[in-house]
This record gives C-alpha cells, structure tokens and sequence, in this order.
C-alpha cells in the first residue's frame, strides 16, 4: 500500500495547522455570536433595519352619478439641495425656471445662496450650511416627470398626497375640506373622515449603506388599505344649477345671504344645498369663516308665512276643517279664550270670507291665526314639533341648529296669533323646506339624507343608505288635500303666479317675513322665501328658496314672490327635462297582450 | 501493517475533507448565487412596484384633471366659448311614450303570427332517448 505523500510529521502540523485555524475561527463566531451578540444585533438593526410607512390613499367623495367631487392626488414639494448641484448642470437652469414658474434670476439666486447666517449680530457665529430650499409647494406628477427628465442633481420632489376638488366650489358647504395639516376639518369630509381615511401600511426591511431599501431582506409587510368611496345624493347637475341661480340673486337682490335646497319629494334625499355667499373648496384658506359657513342649517330666520301650512294641515288633519270651510278674515280683532286678541294685518281687504285653500293660496295671516285658535294651544304646538319645528332635522353636519319654538307655557297672549303665521318662531332653512316635505311626501316628516352609500374602491357597496321617516305627521288624504291648497298659490289669484309652469301643477307657499333688528320688526329688511314641490299630484321634487335681505331695484319690498319664486321657476323648468318629470301621473300599465284585436 | 492503515486512514480523511471542502463550498457558492437572484428578483419586484406607485399616481392625476373638465361649469363655459348652442330640451320639444315597449313588440309580433296564411306550426322531429 502506497505512503502517500504525507509524512506523520507532515500530517500532524497539518492537522494542527487547519485546527488552530478552526480553532480561531471559531473563538471569532463566539465573539460574534454570543458574547458581543446582543451589542452588534444592536448596532446592525440600527444602523440596517427600517421600518417604512406606505400610505393609503384617502377615499373619494362622488355624487350621485358618480362624478368625483373630491379626491386625492400626490403632489410634490420641489425643493434643492445647494451642496449638491453641479457646474455641468448651470445651463438647465433657465428651463427648470421655464418649467417652474420662477424668474432665472430669482433661481440663480437661490441655488448661489449656500449658507445660512445663523446670527447676524454676532460675527463670531458661525453659518448654516443649506441642505434644502423649497423652490416650489405643490407640482403636478407631470411636471416633476419634465424636471426629473432635465437631471439636474441636487433638485428633488418630497411626495405627499393632498386633496384636491376637482369642482372648485360646487357643494362647498356640503363637501367639506380638510385643513393644511391633512385633518378633515368640515363637510362629509369630517363626517365620514372614518370611511374616507383608509389605513396606512407598513413594511419592516433593510437598507443599505446609501440608505436605499434592500428589498431581499423585507420581513414584514402590512399592505395599506386605501379608504372607501362615499357617494352622496348631490347631484352635481342640479347643485350647479343652485349655485347659478344663487349667483343670479345675489347679482339681482344683493342679500346679505341665500339659500337654495334641492330634494327627493318620496325619499328625502338631497339632490343640491347651496348657500350664498360660498368659497372654492380648494382656496378654503382665502375664504372668511363667514363664506364657509353653512347657512341652510346653521342659520336661522322667522319663517313668516311658509308657516302658515302647519295650521292649515293640523286643522284638516284633526277634521276640524276642510279645504271648503270659510273664516272671516276681516276683523282685527277676535276673542279667544274670552279674551280679545289683535290679528297681525292682512295685506289686503277681504270682501268674502275665506275658505281654507284661500287662506293659503293668498296668504291670510288672521287664517292662520284663525286655524291655529280653532285647534288650540297645545294642539297647534304639537303639530308644529311634528313638522319638525324646534328640532334637530338629523342633519349630520354644518353645525345644525334646532330654531325656537316655545312651549304654549311661554308663550305670551299674542303668540297664538303671531306664531301661526311664522312670527316668534325662528327655524333653519332646512327645517322649512322638510316641513314642506311632509306634505310633498304624503304625510310623513323625513330625514334629511346626504349620503346614498358607502363603496370599496373598487365599486362594489358596502353600506347603502336608505329613506328614514321620522314620523308620520299628517294622514296622506290630509297631504293630499294640502297639495290641492297650495296648487292656489302658484295661480293668478295666489302670491306666487309667477312660479306657474305650463302643464304642471306647482303646489308651494310664499313667505316673507320682516327681519327683527334691535328688537323691532324693520320694515324695510325682509326674509323672502318660496318652498314648493311639483307635480303636486304626484311629487318628485321639493324646492325652497330662501332669500335673506334682498334689495331688489327700486327699493321694492323683498317678498318671497318676487326675490324667491322666480329662482323656484327656472330651477323647476330646468329639473323637469332633467328629472323626467311628468307633467301628469304616469298611467296604470295595462298587462301584455298576447292577442290581435285586443284592447286595453 | 499498523502504520500503513493509518496513513490510508489520514489520507483517506484529506481526500473526504478535501471533497467536503468542495462540497461545502459549492453549496456555499450555491446560496451565494441563490441569494443575488433573490436579490435581483426582489429588486425587480420593487422596481415594478415603484413603477405601478408611478401609474398609480398619475392616474389619480389624469382622473382629477378629467373630473375637472367634466364639472358642469366647465362644460358651461365651452358650451358658450364654442359656441355650439346646446340648451335644454323645452317641454314642446319632449315627446313622452306612455306605452311600454314589450307590449308594443309582443302586439307586433302577435300580428304577425295572427295575419300569416297559414297556422303557425314547426316540425317535430322525434329521436329516442331525447334530442342531445
């Protein structure tokens, strides 16, 4: 058998040779490994380990036909860091310029400038170095693409997502923004914040000595959850057809405020809300607190004479009257629970008693007040609590204000005559347009309902809102025969003729109220207002236009007929076509025939 | 006898060793390899995601500018700088359809079947075990 060419003497310092080697070795990964171990892991999840944010993206706001009324989009804040730059780079200078909307001059000055004097008094002080000037806040994706394209180094974009809306004011008061530091301030923004926020990922990894991700070594990630789609029941059609008209009165009538409210007249859903004045939503901090303010619920105003439907309603509905049953509406004065009370003015003399539908129609204050005294105190009040008078309507933000209705126990011996037709009595636009609601939705007081639902972002629904009746008010005969009544406001003989539409039964109600100034009624500063729905039949939408202060030319008083219905008409012709609003109820479809010759 | 088998022994040890050194290192330079494919790979996965941020976002971008264009007020406006004169529909321009259109097409299709000369009839045709 062969020797091999290693000796014994050979072999064994070989041996030790690669032992000593092991040896050392491991002694080192002892070191490493248990020894210092607690130390250098220390040291290396410092110095490798990160831990990066991946933010979700916040959920659009969509209308009704899901036209994005606000979104999110990223946004760069371009800056540079002055160490940085190159000579070489000195030419695309002027294009960045170009490109950013800056004067050359103005950017050579900022990339020369490359200290900072900490203390200007103090000459021993020593200068900041700049590492990042802001060259400008808010550049588009394309626009950083261009800049990037232009590889001038040292010229860098921070991403952020910001909110934009895309429809600048439209629904401004109803939308919502959120503020400078990404917190949802208003609207269906703050509202529905929990919806629309989303959930931020994570991803835990490593990086390297240039502070770049390696992506091998990513151990655990949480994806982020971008937020949920909130479809509202805006329409942004009709709202921007509000905000043109809104635009229209404040232009005629220079008021001191205006509101125009839109709804469904079956389901109370709110089809437009604008208010004047308003502000784009996208310049928010330009816009005084009085611009964002949101006056169809956070304001409130006698409602003068759209009142006047609670007594009407009440009396019918408790069958103490009927549209037929006549007043005479010319005394001033009557007695009631045998004392005599005043009746505020009508303005006009009445040859002939009127019925009920004429005290509507023509707007009878001493008819009000006659119908209210003929269902008494109590009764009176608890119809109107049951229109919703003095009580949150539900709607969910804006800063809503409940109005002021006294209980009969406070009220003072006018009051029965006063209140009846919208005097010592304040309400929300909001409440005056659902109070008409009641009636266009056949007796029962709805809630106001903005969103219609909540969606993935990816379209399917989550959550779908739906009509929610508060109660139920009147009986539907009752609305019904109401509906006949207010027909007779929009005739020739009505307050509101000018609100008729061919074709079309307009019911509604005028109501102009003189605006209480250092405790006495002006009598120059009116709130004018029309609320009405159609067809009154069978109806679809329910309008109110409320008009605060109008001045109209001439010095003409601001009554609701002429600052407000006219808005009320065109709107109306506009919804119409826009709606498929037939003029008469659709007929009863007869089933199909299966044979010639045969008729319906 | 005695001091050959140990020097087959030692050297059959430096061969094994030597193997296990290959073996050893060819896994290790296996791994080595394994892990820059992962990290190429996974490079490439973050590239990729870094690319679909960037659609992502230009798509929010496109999607904003595209919402801003469709807003009512806009197409108001170029309605009027275009002048393309598109109004509403007035009521008089509107013809409504009161009648449900199955019911028209079935009264249409009954006519047909009624007027015909001859009855309506189709041939049959009958095969064992139903027709596949």
């Amino acid at each position: 058998m062969s020797k091999g060419f290693a000796s014994n003497y050979r072999i064994v310092l070989l041996a030790a040779g690669v032992l000593c080697l092991f040896g050392g070795v491991a002694t080192r990964l002892v070191f490493l490994h248990v020894i210092d171990r607690d130390k250098l892991v220390r040291n290396v999840e410092q110095a490798r380990r990160q831990v990066q944010i991946e933010n979700a993206r916040r959920g659009d706001i969509v209308d009704t036909r899901g036209h994005i009324l606000a979104t999110s989009r990223t946004m760069l804040e371009l800056g540079v860091d002055p160490q940085a730059l190159r000579k070489g780079d000195e030419a695309k200078w002027p294009v960045l310029a170009r490109l950013i909307g800056i004067s050359p001059a103005e950017l050579t000055k900022i990339f020369n400038t490359k200290v900072r004097t900490v203390d200007a008094l103090d000459p021993e002080a020593e200068n900041q170095v700049i590492r990042w000037t802001r060259l400008r806040e808010e550049i588009t994706e394309s626009l950083y693409a261009q800049i990037e394209a232009l590889g001038i180094k040292g010229v860098y974009g921070n991403r952020a997502y910001r909110r934009t809306y895309p429809q600048n004011r439209l629904a401004a008061h109803v939308i919502g923004y959120l503020n400078k530091e990404n917190v949802a301030a208003t609207g269906v923004e703050a509202f529905c914040d929990m919806y629309l926020r989303g959930q931020n990922g994570w991803r835990e990894s490593e990086k390297d000595g240039h502070q770049r991700e390696m992506a091998q070594f990513r151990s655990r990630e949480v994806p982020a959850t971008d937020g949920f789609t909130v479809m509202l029941s805006i329409d942004s059609v009709v709202q921007s057809w509000v905000e043109e008209e809104l635009d229209t009165i404040a232009q005629e009538f220079h008021p001191d405020k205006a509101t125009i409210i839109v709804s469904e007249a079956r389901t109370g859903f709110l089809l437009a809300m604008g208010n004047y004045p308003t502000f784009n939503l996208n310049e928010f901090n330009k816009a005084p607190m009085e611009a964002q303010k949101n006056y169809a619920v956070a304001s409130q105003i006698d409602p003068g004479s759209t009142f006047k439907i609670v007594a009407a309603s009440g009396a019918i509905n408790e069958g103490l009257v009927t549209p037929a049953t006549r007043f005479d509406c010319s005394q001033p004065v009557v007695e009631y629970k045998g004392k005599p009370r005043r009746l505020i003015e009508d303005d006009h003399l009445w040859d002939h008693p009127l019925s009920v539908a004429e005290i509507i129609s023509r707007s009878s204050n001493r008819g009000a007040a006659l119908l209210a005294m003929r269902m008494g105190d109590q009764r009176f009040y608890d119809y109107a609590r049951a229109f919703g008078f003095g009580q949150f309507t539900g709607f969910p933000f804006g800063g809503e204000i409940n109005g002021a209705l006294n209980p009969p126990n406070k009220w003072s011996g006018s009051d029965i005559t006063r209140i009846p037709a919208g005097y010592s009595v304040s309400a929300t636009p909001l409440q005056i347009h659902y109070a008409m609601g009641v009636i266009a939705s056949g007796g029962e007081l709805l809630r106001p309902q903005i969103i219609r639902d909540i969606r993935y972002p990816s379209g399917e629904t989550v959550f779908r809102f739906g009509t929610h009746s508060v109660r139920r008010v009147i009986s539907p005969k009752t609305a019904q025969e109401m509906a006949f009544c207010l027909q007779g406001v929009a005739t020739a003989e009505g307050t509101a003729g000018n609100a008729a539409i061919e074709g079309y039964q307009v019911a509604g109600k005028t109501g102009t109220a003189q605006k209480l100034i250092d405790g006495r009624y002006s009598e120059k500063d009116h709130v004018g207002s029309f609320t009405g729905f159609l067809p009154a039949s069978a109806p679809r939408v329910v309008i109110t236009v409320i008009v605060d202060n109008g001045k109209p030319a001439n010095k003409q008083p601001a009554y609701g007929g002429k600052v407000a219905v006219p808005s009320f008409k065109r709107l109306a012709e506009k919804l119409i076509p826009y709606l498929d609003i037939k003029p008469a109820e659709f007929p009863a479809v007869p089933p199909l025939l299966a044979l010639k010759g045969a008729q319906p | 006898m005695n001091k050959t088998g140990t020097h087959a022994f030692v050297n059959q040890l430096l061969v094994y060793t030597l193997v296990m050194i290959c073996f050893s290192g060819s896994i290790g330079l296996g791994t080595v390899w394994m892990q820059q494919q992962i990290a190429r790979t996974s490079n490439s996965i973050k590239q990729l995601e870094t690319r679909a941020g960037e659609l992502e976002r230009r798509r929010g971008e496109i999607t904003s500018e595209i919402a801003s264009e469709e807003s009512p007020t806009v197409l108001e406006n170029k309605n009027q700088k275009l002048r393309l004169g598109l109004v509403q529909p007035k009521e008089h321009q509107i013809e409504r359809i009161y009648e449900q259109p199955e019911r028209r097409l079935a009264a249409k299709r009954n006519s047909e079947l009624l007027t015909s000369g001859s009855p309506v009839s189709s041939r049959l045709r009958y095969v064992a075990g139903g027709a596949r």
